[in-house]
């Protein structure tokens, strides 16, 4: 859908807005951990930047609570088009353990459903499970978005005969 | 003078960059990565999904086509280990994978359909053929009998009978 944009904004350097959305941050300390010279992202141009409007993507972490809400929602907003979250940890992906609690929205799925309807916006998501995910797996997950590395996870499926 | 002087240093520290995407890197000993269910182990008791803190494993019968669905959900995953710890066969195991990035939420997902037994009496699916087959090298055999017949069932003749062995 989206996919010759994103090309387009990635052959240049990508510049990354940092958004906790509740959560406990041990997903932000992996992601300053991939920008400290032992990882050291600037290499391939990716840039911490303060605000969402010089930002190409959102890093996301947390489970994006009600309190939080208006804020991303705020936020994702001023990401110029084409917008990319890449949602950091499990509880951005699926909830985490808090996927059914009434405080959150249980991950960036419902987040990106609720853009949609009452926004009309298209965002691109990469997922990076883990909790907290290393810096490594934070690297293939951007790298990923770049089109770089191949994807390594499938679906597995088992039906015994 | 002064830039030299850094310049020495630098080169005394050396690189400490790693080259990760280049490079593969390992996981150190006793890394809890990717879950992964050995389907051929697994009996589908449903104690994975009972430990769960997140709820990630769920086990759901499906009655109608008479398979018991084990589905892992990595996404969720908080790799806290606890179904393999208590994994009577072992079927589970933490995988050192932690590259587990992907595009879409299909991705994450490890489903295992296993077979389910009807009970002898009211002809309801209520177990899987594999945790049958376990009791049956696990129980004495003048209790065979009551092995095919679900719970419910059990309970009923055994508030008729006293005990359903000795009816």
């Amino acid at each position: 859908m989206l996919k010759g944009d994103v090309e387009m904004i990635f052959k240049r350097s990508i510049w990354v807005f940092h958004l906790n959305t509740g959560g406990c941050n041990a997903c932000d300390i992996e992601i300053l951990d991939i920008l400290t010279p032992f990882h050291d992202v600037e290499r391939f141009g990716i840039k911490l930047v303060p605000t969402p409007r010089h930002a190409d993507v959102i890093l996301l972490t947390g489970p994006i609570t009600r309190e939080t809400l208006p804020k991303v929602v705020e936020a994702v907003n001023a990401v110029p088009n084409p917008k990319v979250i890449i949602a950091i940890g499990s509880c951005a992906c699926g909830g985490g353990i808090w996927y059914d609690t009434y405080a959150t929205l249980g991950g960036v799925n419902t987040l990106l459903e609720m853009l949609k309807k009452e926004y009309n916006i298209d965002v691109n998501t990469i997922y990076v499970p883990g909790c907290p995910p290393r810096p490594e797996a934070i690297i293939y997950g951007v790298l990923l978005a770049l089109d770089k590395v191949k994807q390594r996870l499938k679906r597995v499926e088992y039906k015994e005969a | 003078m002064k830039r030299i002087k850094i310049l020495l240093m630098a080169k005394k520290a050396g690189i400490v960059t790693e080259p990760y995407p280049y490079k593969p890197v390992e996981p150190p000993e006793g890394f809890r990565g990717k879950p992964y269910i050995d389907p051929d182990k697994c009996v589908g008791c449903g104690s994975c999904a009972s430990v769960c803190p997140p709820n990630a494993i769920q086990v759901v019968d499906l009655i109608d086509k008479g398979y018991r669905r084990i589905e892992l959900f990595i996404g969720r995953c908080i790799f806290c280990g606890r179904c393999s710890e208590i994994c009577p066969e072992d079927a589970i195991e933490l995988t050192k994978e932690f590259e587990l990035a992907s595009k879409s939420q299909n991705d994450m997902y490890q489903v295992v359909l296993l077979k389910m037994v009807k009970c002898k009496i009211c002809g309801r699916y209520f177990t899987t053929q594999r945790n049958i087959e376990k009791l049956l090298k696990e129980l004495p055999k003048d209790l065979w009998d009551t092995i095919l017949v679900c719970p419910e069932c059990k309970e009923k003749s055994t508030a008729y009978t006293g005990s359903y062995a000795k009816r």
